[in-house]
């Protein structure tokens, strides 16, 4: 079981192909675009706005291919279904996770969770929510509809989903699993209306089909191609969060010059980057729109894709990471809107767990050290050998961080090739083994869903669909961490794990990444961590006055 | 040639050029590498049963004939498909977009023609140092770049001045003229340089023929000698020009779409080219095709009606 996470790379083609090289690349870049980050204080949400607003239009990188919750594993797709359709359990803007739908969860005993549901929530339509929809939204994930679902790897231990009361619902697993119940405050707890559903049929979540949930906002209309509209919902059940504006209609704006430019003139209000856009430090500098960095579950990382060749040995990788300077890669290449990762979970993703992680984690450092790392590769046959990194045509993050990866494999002796992917091809080499063929690695950008480092590591099971080169050596650890339902045991058994993939390297940790908000002086409020994929960040936007 | 005849002529070579450049495409797509599983599934994929499902469900596994004429027989029905990755029908996604794009071509159009032929004429009958500076900036003209244009063009009146919109095509009415102007603007500046060049080359040589200086002589006036005898003339092959640039038009909006994030036919066959969407991709060639084609008869037919001495669909 691994976890599914996007990467942004591959995903989302039509952006990512404006994101054209400008730079120097090769590390000649200059230190002087630096962006103004703290990045030691990044922030949860934004200062509400007071007034109420007619119209917020917000830009998405590029067009959503459906919002049916079910299929909404992306940045843009979650951008828009955070606000249309509410989870049985709620991410905070603060990463913790609260009530949603279900006022409260019970777990008689670990195999069985049960979920009371609000009785005062209605659809858009006004048809009262009932458990029947729940049963319905939770049965369209699981069983044999398991693979439907992007988020279908969080539902696997379903083996049934019961309505057992008016508004009580029981989940019975095939075993304890800690990360189901977490995963229901992400769209994979997402409730849909059934009536709706299944009228709609495979339209569900289209421009045609429409969409029917209980979010603080309507879907007005999705216009292919031009806009999707959505309309303020007055009888959200959740009075705090009942929306300052009336209207939130979404651009489609692929090209970052375009975008930055929109935000520059105040056509657009607002948008999310997942990268740090040509152009910020501008739009930072400019009095007409304010820039906030917010906590994250975002790493950028080379994935390791071959269970053979020079890069499936350990000691190849950890030599490659040593001789790696993970700084340079931030302040360079992201322009300072990046941290060097020591470990593949960063610590926004522990929680109420920080206790246990904070001291494990202080343990890795991002130093490095070359010496050391020629050291550890003197007399390996595969040090001769060339490693091949796959990198994403037409992307200056992708080109810049393999120069500099490149470079410092020299350094100490070992060979590195790119291997150019064409950004169309490129998401192949997440689910087609044949793509991966030839390649020792990738980059990615991953994402984590929930606030516990074990969501991180869960991808590293024997056969795992996201673990590329199969690497083995945590299977069990993680299949008896995501059994331990005690949050403090689970911890200590996570850091086991981290402390193993930390040094085995399966996939080299390179930088963590806040999400970048942009909001035009006119408004303020929206959530600025990545909790905004599944929180409704934009209820809470308002006028300037 | 009886206009009859003309348009049946005309409509059997569209069809044997539709059918060509449709193979051609849709073999060209079938080659290129890349898969719309990609977008189907989303970024990661998926499960290799729905990989096996929406293979089979799309016909991806098909050999190219069987999925070009099952395609084939499809469009004779008058059914364009559905686009696999907006999983909508192909007419629907077409018909909002095709709208904007004529209207964006047909203001670049009037920006063109009216700019375009009073520069040329202003050069070439007023000469000296106006002609030298129009000459100057229709070398710059041509030289930059549609989309840098596009840029400069938004940075300027739209974030600078504000006076325009930065992006998309409005709501309809004039609300979508200001919405297209800059994007318009961006795409008429190089073929206006051209056609100006072109203007003021056959204006100078009509002036130099046998007729003009003969009409000049007996004193008619030069307005009139202007009108009947030089512009006339000349209006050939401006009128050549102004066909063959609606065609470039048609290539120029696909950037300058993406630039001002226009929703129209250029950015949807980007997007559809990057996605595989293979149905999508023949729908938008197939349109623009058919336009090209038709303006090239509109020209011809223009011919016979500014010299009445060329005969419709001759070849000279």
């Amino acid at each position: 079981m691994s976890q599914r996470t996007i990467a942004v790379v591959g995903a989302v083609a039509v952006a990512a192909l404006v994101l054209t090289s400008c730079s120097g690349g090769g590390g000649t870049a200059s230190g002087n675009n630096q962006l103004d980050v703290d990045l030691s204080n990044l922030a949860t949400t934004t200062e509400p706005g007071t007034a109420p607003i007619d119209e917020v239009t917000w830009n998405l990188p590029y067009e959503p291919l459906s919002i049916d919750p079910m299929l909404s594993f992306n940045y843009a797709e979650n951008t828009v279904d955070a606000n249309l359709c509410d989870s049985l359990l709620r991410l905070n803007p603060d990463l913790t996770t609260g009530p949603g739908l279900a006022e409260s969860v019970d777990m008689p005993d670990d195999t069985t969770v049960v979920y009371s549901i609000r009785n005062d929530v209605s659809f858009w339509d006004g048809t009262p929510l009932t458990a029947a929809d729940v049963v319905y939204s939770l049965a369209r994930q699981s069983g044999e509809h398991n693979g439907d679902s992007y988020f279908g790897e969080y539902l696997t231990s379903v083996e049934s989903v019961e309505q057992t009361g008016e508004h009580e619902v029981t989940v019975h697993l095939s075993e304890p699993d800690a990360l189901f119940n977490q995963a229901m405050a992400t769209a994979a707890g997402a409730i849909v209306s059934q009536a709706f559903a299944e009228s709609a049929g495979p339209a569900f979540g289209t421009p045609q089909g429409g969409l029917m949930c209980t979010g603080p906002f309507s879907l007005e209309s999705w216009s292919a191609g031009k806009s999707i509209v959505l309309a303020k919902n007055p009888n959200y059940w959740d009075e705090s969060l009942i929306p300052k504006a009336e209207k939130l209609s979404f651009t489609f704006i692929a090209d970052e010059t375009t975008a930055v430019n929109a935000l520059r003139a105040g056509d657009v209000d607002g948008q999310y980057f997942y990268l740090p856009p040509t152009g910020l430090n501008q739009l930072q500098g400019d009095s007409g729109a304010t820039t906030t960095f917010g906590k994250s579950f975002v790493y950028f990382t080379l994935a390791g894709a071959n269970q053979e060749g020079p890069f499936a040995n350990p000691t190849i990788r950890q030599a490659l990471l040593l001789a790696i300077d993970r700084q340079a890669i931030a302040d360079v290449v992201f322009q300072g809107a990046a941290a060097p990762a020591p470990t593949l979970a960063g610590p926004d993703f522990w929680g109420d767990q920080a206790a246990i992680y904070e001291p494990a984690f202080a343990e890795f450092d991002v130093a490095s050290d070359p010496e050391e790392a020629k050291r550890l590769i003197e007399g390996l046959p595969e040090a001769g050998e060339t490693i091949t990194i796959a990198v994403q045509g037409s992307s200056a993050v992708h080109e810049q961080t393999a120069n500099l990866i490149q470079a410092a494999g020299e350094s100490i002796g070992l060979k590195i090739e790119t291997k150019v992917i064409p950004v169309e091809q490129y998401g192949n080499m997440y689910y087609d083994p044949a793509a991966r063929e030839g390649i020792d690695a990738f980059f990615t950008t991953w994402y984590g869903n929930v606030t516990d480092p074990l969501d991180v590591y869960a991808v590293f099971t024997t056969d795992g669909a996201s673990n590329f080169g199969n690497y083995t050596g945590v299977n069990d650890a993680v299949a008896e961490a995501r059994a331990t339902l005690d949050d403090e045991a689970r911890a200590q058994l996570t850091v086991d794990i981290q402390q193993q993939v930390t040094e085995e390297l399966p996939w080299l940790p390179l930088t963590y990444m806040p999400p970048i908000l942009v909001q035009s002086d006119r408004i303020s409020g929206a959530t600025a961590s990545i909790a905004y994929l599944y929180y409704p960040w934009a209820a809470t936007i308002g006028g300037v006055e | 040639m009886s206009i009859a005849t003309f348009i049946l002529r005309r409509l059997g070579s569209l069809l044997l050029v539709l059918l060509v450049t449709s193979f051609l495409v849709f073999g060209l797509m079938y080659l290129a590498p890349g898969s719309p599983l990609l977008f189907v599934l989303g970024p990661r994929g998926g499960t290799p049963e729905q990989v096996a499902q929406v293979t089979a469900q799309y016909h991806l596994d098909d050999p190219f004939f069987v999925r070009y004429f099952a395609w084939l027989a499809d469009v004779f029905r008058g059914d364009l498909g559905d686009s696999i990755v907006y999983r909508q029908s192909v007419t629907d996604l077409l018909g909002s977009r095709i709208s904007t794009t004529v209207a964006l071509i047909s203001l670049a159009m009037i920006i063109i023609v009216v700019i375009g032929v009073s520069l040329g004429l202003i050069a070439s009958l007023r000469g000296g140092w106006i002609d030298q500076v129009i000459t100057t900036l229709s070398t710059l003209g041509l030289a930059t770049p549609t989309f840098v244009i596009g840029v400069a063009l938004i940075s300027l009146f739209s974030v600078g001045l504000g006076w325009f919109p930065t992006n998309g095509s409005g709501s309809g009415g004039f609300d979508t003229i200001v919405h297209l102007t800059l994007p318009a603007i961006a795409l008429a500046v190089a073929s206006s340089a051209y056609l100006s060049r072109i203007t003021r080359a056959s204006i100078l040589e009509e002036n130099g023929r046998e007729h003009v200086q003969t009409a000049v002589a007996r004193g008619l006036r030069p307005r009139i000698v202007v009108a009947r005898h030089v512009l006339r003339n000349a209006l050939i092959p401006i009128t050549t020009v102004i066909g063959l640039t609606v065609a470039t038009l048609i290539a120029g909006a696909v950037v300058i779409e993406s630039v001002f994030a226009v929703d129209g036919l250029g950015s949807l066959l980007v997007r559809a080219i990057l996605q595989r969407d293979f149905a999508l991709v023949q729908a938008v060639i197939l349109v623009l095709v058919v336009a090209f084609v038709v303006i090239n008869a509109i020209v011809d037919f223009l011919y016979t009606i500014i010299d009445p001495r060329i005969q419709l669909g001759s070849k000279q």
